[in-house]
């Protein structure tokens, strides 16, 4: 059956449509589980506040078994799914000031939306500032180009690089999974408790 | 009391979610595998194996050779023997058993060439056009009748009787035009070749270059009849 788009199940044209529907729905869920607080978010790293990191990891699993069973049962060809391309070094500097702004302006970029939308000043000038960023970056392409579009390996997943089973990484992935949220209320019952 | 039985198993909710986390990420483990439908569905399958398309005439084939199309690609799909023996012009040989094997993939499966699969006749050109489409591989085209039907039409045109139409007859010079291209000799195109160079020889050259001047004429008056 599926995937939906790529099998011209749902015609292409329509994809912008659902992609903002679906946006509306991720922004209000962020928005309705607290995700637009920036101390909420900060709470990662300073250890009094799991929530972002058990639920993205938690997405992540859920979707990654679904998708297999899905593909188990045949109503998912996931050979047709998109891959993101990895870009190695463009990957690790862009998320090395990715975490850095996440630290200092506590937000990731789709929180930060999400705050604007319900007013935050620090959200506006977050959001402002990665307007910035992103102004910097574009006048400085030619100086970063060979990085952007360097030490590219194609659309790789762990299963081609490592040679795993999937169904094995997936097991093995949600068992760490489940033992790191457990380490991680156990930080959060050690450290001193912030008011946020 | 209710109330105190649901705050208990609600205090477990996290715990009870970690354990069907585990059990389905273990159940895809303990599935038992089978084998994946490879390529394009059933039904695609079905719908093009029908659809004649694929087929290419051999007077369609022969233009395409002797205009020298650069997109075309022939594969024999015969065994070694009978390609060394017979084959068309730069035509690979691609046995029908060896047409999954890696190294004619990328023959097959490519955008560039519109490749051409033939065998002595249509049929085993046509199991190897099914395999390759099943696996999605595009522009594939089987030369309908094959080697024989190339035969029957271009390297031996069949003659056509005075009470056909028109078209039969243009369709036979060019099959005719089409087997010299492809080296065929016909005797009185050979004869009339020889003919400049024994200009004083004796007599019996003359008569078949006369049968020759005779043939030609026959045929230009049946060409204008129709």
């Amino acid at each position: 059956m599926g995937p939906l788009i790529p099998y011209d199940i749902i015609p292409f044209e329509w994809s912008s449509i659902i992609a903002i529907i679906i946006g509306l729905c991720f922004g209000f869920i962020l928005e309705a589980s607290g995700f637009s607080s920036s101390r909420k978010l900060a709470g990662v790293f300073y250890g009094y506040d799991f929530a972002v990191f058990k639920v993205f990891f938690t997405a992540a699993i859920v979707s990654l078994i679904g998708l297999l069973y899905m593909d188990y049962l045949g109503h998912i060809d996931i050979s047709m799914l998109y891959i993101h391309p990895t870009y190695l070094w463009g990957a690790i500097i862009g998320g090395a000031i990715m975490g850095i702004g996440f630290i200092a302006g506590g937000f990731c970029p789709g929180t930060s939306l999400s705050a604007v939308a319900i007013g935050k000043i620090d959200a506006i000038i977050n959001v402002l500032g990665i307007m910035v960023g992103v102004f910097i970056f574009s006048e400085l392409y030619p100086l970063f180009e060979p990085i952007y579009n360097g030490y590219f390996y194609g659309n790789i997943t762990l299963e081609d690089s490592l040679g795993i089973n999937p169904y094995w990484f997936v097991f093995i992935l949600t068992i760490v999974a489940i033992i790191m949220f457990a380490v991680t209320d156990m930080i959060r019952k050690r450290v001193k408790k912030v008011f946020y | 009391m209710v109330n105190r039985k649901l705050v208990k198993f609600l205090s477990l909710r996290y715990k009870i979610l970690a354990f069907i986390f585990i059990v389905l990420a273990g159940g895809l483990v303990l599935l038992p595998k089978h084998e994946k439908q490879e390529g394009i569905s059933p039904e695609k399958l079905l719908a093009n194996t029908i659809n004649p398309e694929r087929y290419i005439s051999t007077d369609a084939l022969a233009e395409k050779m002797i205009n020298q199309d650069p997109s075309l690609l022939l594969i024999d799909v015969r065994n070694e023997s009978d390609y060394k023996k017979y084959t068309l012009t730069n035509a690979i040989n691609i046995p029908l058993k060896n047409i999954l094997d890696e190294e004619s993939e990328p023959y097959l499966n490519q955008d560039a060439y519109d490749v051409i699969l033939f065998s002595n006749d249509h049929f085993h050109a046509d199991q190897a056009w099914i395999l390759c489409t099943r696996l999605g591989y595009k522009n594939l085209h089987v030369l309908n009748g094959g080697i024989n039907s190339w035969y029957n039409t271009i390297i031996n045109p069949k003659m056509p009787t005075e009470d056909m139409a028109h078209t039969e007859f243009e369709l036979y010079a060019f099959r005719k035009a089409a087997s010299m291209y492809f080296g065929v000799a016909y005797p009185e195109k050979v004869k009339k070749a020889t003919v400049i160079k024994p200009v004083t020889k004796p007599s019996i050259t003359a008569a078949p270059k006369k049968v020759i001047v005779k043939k030609k004429k026959k045929k230009l008056p049946i060409e204008g009849g129709c």
